[in-house]
């Protein structure tokens, strides 16, 4: 089954991102699996991929983001991984 | 802001006898009767994506089960270091995502279309409700299982008892073309370096110094459109390390 960190992981992501302007009415989608945060969609500025990126890496607990969001001058195939392994807080294991 | 399935359904209708036509080519689903088969393609709708794009992410709840009619598409999973292990890579005629539906959990991998593809996708409870009425259906899914557990058999096998000369021998052998008297294994099977390192577990460098020591051993010659298999033999030879 799912990781309970993870459900509440996805939620708080989601959350995050739909409190902020610049990302709130954005048709993103998000997975987490074992605290990492991937996300994908289409967005109109490599600006908003970005901030989208940098709010899902702000969340407590996430410890990388794979972001796959496809935007004009984003790297095809559209994919960036942060990974900090330093970021186990709040990940209860 | 919520998390959407994907991209918009190209028709609200969908076109069954193009469905049926997908699903009678899906290994194991062939012999199922035609009333399964009809109600399975009841419920497939169609949906295209552009090479590069998502079809799911991991981690994604798993709600739909994908047959691929058209293209080519990869499912990776990414460690916890951010390194990036190719699962499977699949042609038409392929299901994917249902490991996710049936054990009511978050999809394992992202897939993503390598090139144009279209698809069919079935809503998950729908067809757990379908395979819960039919035993032939039931059977067919589990045979499918079993072919992908075969698989992932093969792969841990691969990963933890090969090198990554081997690994890449064996690989360039099962993806090789013949022509003219000579085995090639065309771009489109390897498309980067990049690619090729993901799909043997490795990373770019390492992936770079087993082709040259391959190339060097007279097994192979790295062209920029095809690799040429020089010696087939030795490379089989090489696989089995």
């Amino acid at each position: 089954m799912t990781s309970p960190t993870d459900d509440h992981l996805r939620a708080a992501v989601l959350r995050a991102l739909s409190t902020e302007p610049q990302t709130e009415g954005l048709n993103l989608r998000i997975g987490v699996l074992n605290g990492v945060v991937h996300i994908g969609g289409d967005v109109a500025s490599g600006e908003t991929r970005a901030l989208a990126e940098t709010i899902c890496g702000q969340v407590a607990g996430v410890r990388g983001v794979v972001n796959r969001i496809q935007a004009p001058g984003a790297p095809i195939p559209s994919r960036t991984i942060h990974v900090d392994l330093s970021n186990d807080k709040g990940r209860g294991q | 802001m919520t998390s959407v399935p994907g991209p918009a359904l190209q028709e609200h209708r969908p076109n069954a006898a193009r469905a049926m036509s997908a699903l009678s080519k899906v290994r194991h689903f062939t012999d199922l009767p035609p009333h399964i088969q009809a109600a399975l393609a009841e419920l497939a709708l169609p949906r295209h994506y552009a090479a590069g794009q998502v079809i799911y992410l991991e981690g994604e709840p798993g709600t739909t089960v994908y047959l691929l009619e058209s293209g080519w598409v990869r499912a990776t999973r990414t460690s916890p270091e951010g390194r990036e292990q190719a699962l499977l890579f699949l042609r038409p005629g392929e299901i994917f995502g249902d490991i996710a539906v049936f054990n009511g959990t978050v999809y394992p991998g992202t897939v993503v279309a390598l090139e144009d593809a279209d698809v069919w996708a079935i809503d998950g409870p729908a067809l757990l409700d379908l395979v819960a009425r039919h035993p032939e259906l039931a059977l067919a899914v589990i045979r499918r299982l079993a072919d992908r557990v075969s698989h992932f058999i093969g792969l841990v096998e691969d990963l933890s008892l090969r090198s990554v000369e081997a690994r890449l021998a064996r690989t360039l052998l099962r993806n090789a073309e013949k022509r003219d008297g000579g085995l090639f294994v065309p771009r489109r099977e390897w498309t980067t370096f990049d690619q090729m390192a993901t799909r043997l577990g490795t990373v770019r460098d390492v992936l770079s110094r087993a082709l040259h020591t391959l190339e060097e051993e007279g097994l192979l010659q790295v062209g920029r459109h095809e690799i040429v298999l020089l010696n087939p033999e030795g490379l089989a030879r090489r696989g089995d390390k």
